[in-house]
C-alpha cells in the first residue's frame, strides 16, 4: 500500500507542485489548504481509521498557521508521533527555533529541491 | 529548479492575478483603515505567496521584489509605524510594479535589473528606515526620472538625445546616468536594438505630467519610473543605485544538503553549509541566470497553450456531471422505450420527453453557467481608478460597489471594462462638483458614485450612478441646435434629450460640465455596450445626479426570443426589446401629415412599420387593426412593428448572417427553429431607423 502525504499549503501552486513531486515517487498525497483545514481532514481519516505516514506543511496560512497546526497535531493521541515537516521561506533561525519548540520534525526552504524533500522524506517515513 | 513543475506555471500565473488583486484592493481598505491588521495579514499573505512560489519557476526578481515588499509590511502588520498615504502611495506603486513583473513573466521576457524595480526597492528600503516627512510644498521639484525604452526604440525612428533635450526645457538636468546592464555580449548584441537605459534628476517647476508627456509613446509599460525625490526620502542622493542583490536566492538548495541540516536534532550553524560557498564560487550569479533564462523560455512555451484554458469552480462540474449522469438514464430509458414501443406506451414516451427537455435546458444552462464570472472581476479595478482621479482632479470622492457577486458571461464582462471606466471617469471628472460647489449646493463635500449590478429580468442591470450636478437640458438642447442636429422647432421629450448626448458628433458634450473632453465620446460607450446586445439609459436629476443603467445579456450566444409569424415565416424578436403587444382599435391608427402612419397609444404616438413590407412578404393581414402590433424599443426610441401572430417565447442560439452571407438590414442574425428551419432574428435598432427614413420620405 502506497504511502499517504498530508500537504498542507495556502497557496494552489505549491500544493501542486508538491503533491506532484510526491506522486511521481509513488506516494500518495492529501491537501489541505490551511492548518484549520488540515485538522478537519486528519480528522475524516481518523475516522475512515487511517492516518497521514507524514505531514507538510506551510507556515504562513490564513485561519490558522503552520506551527499552530504543528502544536494542535502533538496535542492528538492519533497523530503525537506523526512525523511533521515544516515548508517555508521563512528561513530565519528564530523562525526555525519557533518551529523546534512547536514540535516540527525537520525545516525545508521554499523554493524546494524536490530530491531533498524526498530523501527527507523518506529518511522519517515510520517503518 | 528540478522536476518538471512548467505545468503548475499556469496555475501560478492565476493564483498570482489573485493575489495581485488581493493586494491592490487590500492596500485600498488599508488607506481608509491604516490599522486594520486582518488587512495586513492578508495582503502580506499574498506578497509572501509570491515571493515563497516565484523562484520555483525562476522569477527569481519577482521574487525578490516582493521580498522587499514584504519587509516593509512586516512592521507595519506588526503595529511598528502606521501606514501613512506615502507609504500607501508606495506600496500601491510596488503593486503596479509587481505586477510588471508577473506580466514580463508571463511573456517570457527576463526583468532582470529594471530601473523601475531597483528605484522601488531603494524607496521600499529608504521607506522603512526613514519615517516619512511631509511633502515639501516648493514650485521647484527635483525629480528622479528612470526610463527604460523599449529594445524597438531605434527601429521606431526615435532618437533619445531630442528626448533628453526636451526634457531640459523643462528645467535643468543635474545628473544623467546611463545603464548598460541590458546590453548582451557582443556576440549577441543587435545594433538596431536599443539596450541602454537611463535615469536622470530633473529640477523644475512643471508637474510630473509634463515630464510623463516627453516620453510618452517611447516607452513600454513599466519602463517609466518618475519619483519625486523631495517626496520619500529628503536626503536621497542623485542616485547612486544600491548593487543588485548578489545572488538570486534559486541556487540556495540547488545543492543537494546534508540530510542532517533539515532535523532539528543535530544543530547546524549554517543552514546550507559549505557546499553553497562553494558552488557560489564557481558559478555566482550566471548560474541563476541562465536557469532564469531557461525556465523563462520554457514558460513561454508553455504559455501559448494555457491562454486558452479557464479555471472554473470544482462544484460546476460535479453538478454538470452529474446531470449528464441523468441525460444519460433519460436516454436509456428513452431507447428502451423505442426498442419495443406500443401505442399505449404513449403516456411514458411523452413523459420521458418532457424530462429529457428538462434535462436538456439544466445542463444548458450548467454549461452557460461556466462561462459566467462574478463582475467583480470588471469592478475590482475601480476603486483604485477613482482613488487616482480623485486626487488628479482634487475632489473627494467614495466608491460604493454593490452586487459584485452578480454572475455575467466572460466575454461580456470582458467588453465592459472599458464602457465603466468611461462613465466612471466622467462621474469623476465631470459629473462630480469641486468641494466648494458641493458645499455651496448644500451637499456633503464628499461625492459619491455608486457602481451595482443586479438582475432584473434575465439580464444584468450595471448602473453607474453620482450625486453630482446632473445633467443640464438647457446645455445640451443649445449644442444640439448649434450643430444642427436639431432645428429650435423640435420639441423633444426628456429622454430624447438625454439620448443627444450619445451623439457621434456630440462627444464634445462633456464640455457640457465645463471640463475639458477626454476626446472619447459617450457614443463610444453606446457603441460598445450595443455590440454587446445591451442598451444604455439615463436618468438625471438636475443638480441632484445621474444615473446611467446598462442592461445586458447575460450571454451573448444565446438570447430570449418571441417567435411571431408573417405570412409564412417566422421571425425572433429580442425579448429585450419588446415593451408591450396590442390589437389596435382601428380609429387608433392615424396616418399624419409629415410623420406618416402611426398609431396612438395612451396618447402617444407611434410610426408604424409594416414587417411585410420591409421584407417584401404576402401578409395575413394588411389592415393594422387586424394584425398585432408590437411596441419596440431601443435607445430610448421606439417603434410599433406590425405582425400577423404571436407565437411564444423561445431561447434562440444567434447565428451569424454576415459571416455566411452577408450583412442583410432590419436582420441581426439568424437561429434554427425547432423544426428545423431557419428564422431570422430581427434588428430593433435597423428597424428604428427605417422607420425614421419612411418618416422623412412621408414628409
Amino acid at each position: 500500500m502506497s504511502r499517504v502525504i498530508l500537504v498542507v499549503d495556502d497557496s494552489p501552486t505549491m500544493r501542486g507542485m508538491v503533491s506532484h513531486a510526491l506522486h511521481e515517487a509513488g506516494f500518495e498525497t492529501k491537501e489541505a489548504e490551511n492548518g484549520k483545514d488540515a485538522l478537519i481532514k486528519l480528522t475524516t481519516m481518523e475516522m475512515g481509521g487511517t492516518k497521514p505516514d507524514v505531514i507538510v506543511t506551510d507556515v504562513n496560512m490564513p485561519e490558522m498557521d503552520g506551527i499552530e497546526l504543528v502544536k494542535e497535531i502533538r496535542k492528538l493521541s492519533a497523530f503525537k508521533y506523526v512525523p511533521v515537516l515544516v515548508l517555508t521561506t521563512d528561513n530565519t533561525d528564530e523562525k526555525k527555533e519557533v518551529g523546534r519548540a512547536a514540535g516540527a520534525t525537520g525545516w525545508l526552504v521554499k523554493p524546494f529541491d524536490s530530491e531533498l524533500i524526498l530523501k527527507v522524506i523518506r529518511k522519517v517515513l515510520p517503518q | 529548479m528540478n522536476g518538471d513543475y512548467s505545468k503548475f506555471l499556469h496555475t501560478f500565473f492565476e493564483e498570482v492575478t489573485e493575489h495581485l488583486s488581493v493586494l491592490e484592493s487590500g492596500l485600498l481598505t488599508l488607506e481608509q483603515n491604516p490599522n486594520d491588521v486582518e488587512i495586513l495579514n492578508r495582503i502580506f499573505r499574498s506578497v509572501h505567496t509570491i515571493k515563497g512560489a516565484g523562484p520555483m519557476f525562476g522569477f527569481t526578481t519577482m521574487s525578490r521584489f516582493a521580498h522587499k515588499v514584504e519587509t516593509l509590511l512586516d512592521p507595519l502588520r506588526n503595529g511598528k509605524f502606521s501606514a501613512t498615504r506615502q507609504i500607501i502611495d508606495l506600496l500601491l506603486k510596488s503593486a503596479d510594479c509587481l505586477k510588471m513583473l508577473v506580466e514580463a513573466a508571463k511573456n517570457g521576457t527576463v526583468i532582470d535589473e529594471d530601473k523601475t524595480v531597483l528605484d522601488l526597492e531603494a524607496r521600499l528600503e529608504t521607506c522603512m528606515t526613514i519615517p516619512p516627512p511631509a511633502p515639501v510644498t516648493s514650485a521647484s521639484r527635483t525629480y528622479q526620472i528612470s526610463w527604460m525604452p523599449g529594445e524597438d526604440l531605434f527601429q521606431r525612428g526615435l532618437n533619445p538625445l531630442k528626448l533628453f533635450e526636451e526634457m531640459g526645457r523643462l528645467g535643468t538636468i543635474r545628473s544623467c546616468m546611463l545603464a548598460t546592464s541590458r546590453l548582451p555580449d557582443l556576440v549577441d548584441l543587435d545594433p538596431q536594438r536599443c539596450y541602454l537605459s537611463w535615469t536622470c534628476t530633473l529640477e523644475t517647476d512643471y508637474p510630473r505630467e509634463d515630464i510623463e508627456s516627453v516620453f510618452e509613446f517611447t516607452t513600454p509599460p513599466g519602463g517609466l519610473t518618475i519619483t519625486s525625490l523631495s517626496s520619500c526620502s529628503p536626503a536621497a542622493q542623485p542616485t547612486q543605485k544600491p548593487d543588485p542583490e548578489p545572488a538570486p536566492p534559486i541556487i540556495d538548495e540547488e545543492e543537494d544538503p546534508q540530510l542532517a541540516e533539515v532535523f532539528f536534532g543535530r544543530k547546524s550553524d549554517h543552514w546550507l553549509g559549505a557546499i553553497l560557498v562553494e558552488q557560489k564560487a564557481v558559478t555566482p550569479v550566471q548560474l541563476a541566470k541562465a536557469l532564469d533564462r531557461q525556465d523563462t523560455l520554457r514558460a513561454k512555451t508553455k504559455e501559448q497553450k494555457a491562454e486558452t484554458s479557464m479555471r472554473v469552480d470544482t462544484e460546476k462540474v460535479d453538478k454538470l456531471v452529474n446531470l449528464v449522469g441523468e441525460l444519460a438514464i433519460t436516454q436509456s430509458m428513452l431507447s428502451a422505450l423505442g426498442g419495443r414501443f406500443e401505442i399505449e406506451h404513449l403516456p411514458i414516451l411523452q413523459e420521458r420527453l418532457l424530462q429529457l427537455e428538462r434535462n436538456t435546458r439544466e445542463i444548458q444552462e450548467r454549461v452557460m453557467g461556466i462561462r459566467m464570472l462574478p463582475i467583480s472581476t470588471a469592478f475590482n479595478r475601480f476603486p483604485r481608478l477613482v482613488r487616482d482621479l480623485s486626487i488628479k482632479v482634487g475632489k473627494n470622492i467614495q466608491l460604493l460597489i454593490s452586487g459584485e457577486d452578480t454572475e455575467l458571461d466572460r466575454s461580456v464582462i470582458e467588453a465592459i471594462g472599458d464602457p465603466l471606466t468611461h462613465l466612471l471617469r466622467n462621474a469623476c471628472d465631470h459629473a462630480l462638483e469641486p468641494p466648494e460647489e458641493r458645499v455651496a449646493a448644500g451637499k456633503p463635500e464628499q461625492g459619491t458614485i455608486r457602481l451595482n449590478a443586479f438582475h432584473e429580468g434575465g439580464k444584468i442591470c450595471v448602473t453607474v450612478e453620482d450625486d453630482g450636478r446632473g445633467l443640464n437640458r438647457d446645455k445640451i438642447l443649445a449644442k444640439a441646435i448649434e450643430q444642427k442636429i436639431i432645428t429650435g422647432n423640435d420639441t423633444l421629450s426628456d429622454d430624447q434629450v438625454w439620448a443627444l448626448i450619445f451623439r457621434p458628433g456630440f462627444s464634445t458634450a462633456e464640455k457640457l460640465t465645463d471640463v475639458s473632453g477626454r476626446g472619447v465620446g459617450m457614443d463610444v460607450v453606446k457603441r460598445n455596450i450595443e455590440e454587446l446586445g445591451g442598451i444604455v439609459s439615463i436618468k438625471t436629476v438636475t443638480g441632484r445626479g445621474t444615473i446611467f443603467t446598462l442592461n445586458l445579456p447575460l450571454t451573448l450566444a444565446i438570447i430570449e426570443g418571441m417567435k411571431i409569424r408573417v405570412g409564412q415565416d417566422t421571425y425572433i424578436v429580442p425579448l429585450l426589446s419588446i415593451l408591450e403587444s396590442i390589437q389596435p382599435k382601428a380609429d387608433m391608427v392615424k396616418t399624419l401629415i409629415g410623420t406618416g402612419e402611426g398609431v396612438n397609444v395612451r396618447g402617444v404616438f407611434y410610426p408604424i412599420v409594416r414587417l411585410y413590407e420591409v421584407f417584401n412578404l404576402q401578409p395575413e393581414h394588411k389592415n393594422p387593426a387586424e394584425a398585432i402590433l408590437l411596441i419596440l424599443e431601443t435607445e430610448g426610441e421606439r417603434v410599433v412593428v406590425m405582425v400577423d401572430e404571436i407565437l411564444g417565447q423561445q431561447q434562440v442560439v444567434i447565428k451569424s448572417i454576415e459571416e455566411n452571407f452577408r450583412k442583410v438590414d432590419g436582420v441581426a442574425g439568424a437561429t434554427i427553429l425547432g423544426d428545423g428551419t431557419v428564422g431570422l432574428i430581427l434588428d430593433v435598432r435597423g428597424l428604428v431607423k427605417l422607420a425614421r427614413q419612411e418618416q422623412s420620405i412621408a414628409v
